[in-house]
């Protein structure tokens, strides 16, 4: 219950039989500050009359911070026919739904997830007040799906006990942490698409302002646990996570085995609430963490938390992290993997003293250990591919002017394999740079957002397709008059050259708009 | 791109050198617009001048409907490569090209 807030239960009927009883038992619980803030529970209220409402109004006028919460339909009829439902806060009552029995299919740090019938599974929030955290959870999954991350939507919150569950539809699913523990044989098969995964979720660029930036918390967790190193380490420690380049790119925040699902054949992502932008190291180091880092003194807190053997985690987040890198070389992964401890320590190191959940030898070792790698790391940053060695002929990069030689330099990279005449190299950047300028200057103004430029190069007889997607409002350049070319001067418009040419000078250029992106593509055949 | 630039009286040559394109078409226009007063006769010589875009091709249209009202403008030395351009967005009939 929040402070100085008063909570009065309203019961049965009340009309103008019972109302000026019901009105003077009220005002005798209500308290001398106007300020407080009044919550009518009206879970058990079955009938109010104009005689009762009028009632209410004089409890709103006295106490402006007021509502009226748990109220059942029939009620609800009522306010919202009176017109009460737009003079106050009226909040609808939760349908109840008891775990009692349901098998538990998954448990986190902050609640449960039982399946409560084939289709659906309800997830409970220990903390009582968890309307917040759901309706959060609700919009990053809701941000997730629409930037193209497979993932559930809760559709309905319910009351589950003294708190809240949100129900997802979630047919035949099992977590990568169950088919780990239960069928070996698909380790390999769980690796590639977890890694896969995570690839895709680090592509997606997040317009600004949508999701926290991740290094804030970091930096803020490193400044609490900082004093507890010896020397200037603690120092060194904090200027190595505040050069951590900044990114745009999505960051899950909790990427392991429990939380990635098969349902049916469709690999899904679950628990969006840490969803997040910032460079990859921070998923990492949530992988780390739930494989290695918070069982690393007790190796059977990871049999407990994830269902398989310390053994399989470890070789799950070494092959994991080569897949993610694209290498075999233990050198290079290590190296990655030093940077990620580095970070993961100080996590656990902040969280165990917060939450006091660790005993002295295990919060020693991982001091221990960080100590010994804070010497020998210089940067927290590095390479990172997600185009799994196949994509090599895409850019994604800022749609700004400032970028233009960038685009063209790429594009003029991927046509130095073939041999293209001097001319035909012109007119292609020639259209390069009109449609990227064109979608620099307008697809996402007066925000700022991402464009990819890919190039593809085909043979017998040779032929350039350049494809340009933006994810910024839709607009079809073609639809755009051609200007007339047989006007004077005067006459003349300024605008709608570029796209004319580049019209004229490609053998084909087409639009579509498709899963919320422009693409528009530019064939050439030398 | 550089622009070298030689002014008499009322007679203005810009050569505009490299590439005119979005990102140098701005200096170009500027550089037209400081220089514009009370000239008559306007030529670019475009001998030098590799590539241009639309941003550049505005400018040059901008410059013609300005002199429409106050003299005259040619452009000369027209390679190959610009001339193409002309030609396809019918520049080349609005331009006095020699």
């Amino acid at each position: 219950m929040e402070q100085n807030e008063t909570r009065i239960k309203l019961t049965g009927r009340i009309d103008s039989g019972n109302v000026a009883e019901v009105e003077q038992e009220i005002f005798a619980k209500l308290p001398e500050d106007k300020s407080a803030s009044i919550v009518l529970d009206a879970e058990e209220l079955e009938y109010i009359s104009s005689a009762g409402l009028r009632m209410v109004l004089r409890i709103k006028k006295e106490f402006p911070e007021f509502k009226i919460v748990g109220v059942g339909s029939d009620v609800y009829e009522i306010l919202e026919m009176t017109g009460f439902t737009e003079m106050m806060t009226v909040e609808k009552a939760y349908r109840v739904v008891s775990v009692e029995g349901c098998e538990v299919i998954g448990e986190g740090f902050n609640g449960k997830v039982y399946r409560i019938d084939g289709d659906n599974v309800v997830k409970t929030y220990k903390n009582a007040d968890a309307l917040g955290e759901i309706q959060h959870e609700r919009e990053v999954a809701r941000l997730a799906l629409i930037l193209g991350v497979p993932t559930a939507i809760s559709y309905d919150v319910v009351k589950v006990g003294d708190s809240y569950g949100s129900v997802f539809e979630l047919l035949n699913s099992k977590s990568f942490a169950k088919i780990l523990a239960k069928e070996p044989e698909k380790f390999d098969w769980c690796v590639s698409e977890y890694v896969g995964m995570l690839k895709k979720i680090h592509g997606i660029t997040v317009p600004e302002g949508k999701l926290p930036r991740i290094k804030q918390k970091f930096i803020g967790k490193v400044e609490r646990m900082k004093d507890l190193l010896p020397g200037d380490l603690g120092e060194k420690l904090l200027k190595l996570v505040e050069e951590i380049p900044e990114s745009d790119h999505m960051i899950h925040g909790d990427f392991h085995t429990k939380n990635i699902v098969l349902a049916g054949d469709e690999v899904l992502v679950i628990d969006m609430d840490t969803l997040a932008v910032g460079h990859p190291i921070f998923d990492l180091v949530s992988m780390y963490n739930a494989y290695v880092g918070y069982s690393e003194k007790d190796p059977e807190i990871v049999l407990g938390f994830q269902g398989y053997p310390a053994e399989v985690a470890r070789r799950f987040w070494h092959k994991s992290l080569a897949a993610y890198l694209n290498t075999q070389d233990e050198d290079k992964i290590r190296a990655v993997e030093d940077k990620v401890r580095t970070l993961s320590y100080a996590f656990l190191i902040d969280w165990a003293t917060r939450h006091n959940t660790a005993d002295e030898e295990t919060l020693s070792l991982w001091k221990n250990n960080l100590i010994a790698l804070l010497p020998q790391v210089e940067s927290l940053d590095f390479e990172t591919d997600l185009s799994e060695g196949k994509s090599r002929n895409e850019l994604e990069i800022e749609a700004s002017v400032e970028k233009l030689q960038t685009v063209i330099d790429f594009v003029n990279s991927q046509l130095g394999a073939i041999d293209c005449p001097p001319k035909a190299q012109m007119q292609m950047e020639l259209a390069v740079e009109e449609i990227f300028v064109n979608i620099a200057h307008y697809a996402y103004a007066p925000e700022k957002g991402n464009a990819t430029v890919r190039v593809e190069v085909s043979e017998d007889p040779v032929m350039v397709t350049i494809t340009f997607i933006d994810r910024g409002i839709p607009y079809d350049p073609l639809k755009r008059e051609d200007p007339d070319v047989t006007l004077s001067s005067e006459e003349r418009e300024i605008g709608g050259l570029g796209i004319f040419m580049t019209k004229k000078i490609m053998d084909d250029v087409s639009y579509e708009y498709k899963d919320g992106q422009n693409i528009l593509t530019l064939k050439k055949t030398l | 791109m550089t622009i070298r630039m030689e002014k008499q009286a009322d007679k203005l040559l810009l050569a505009p050198e490299g590439r005119l394109d979005t990102v140098t078409a701005p200096e170009l226009e500027k550089t037209i617009k400081e220089n514009l007063d009370g000239v008559t006769a306007l030529t670019f010589d475009l001998a030098d001048l590799e590539y241009v875009s639309s941003a550049g091709l505005r400018v040059l249209l901008s410059a013609q409907k300005a002199m429409n009202g106050q003299g005259e403008m040619k452009l000369c030395n027209v390679n190959e490569t610009i001339m193409e351009i002309f030609e396809v967005t019918g520049f080349s009939d609005i331009l006095t090209i020699e």
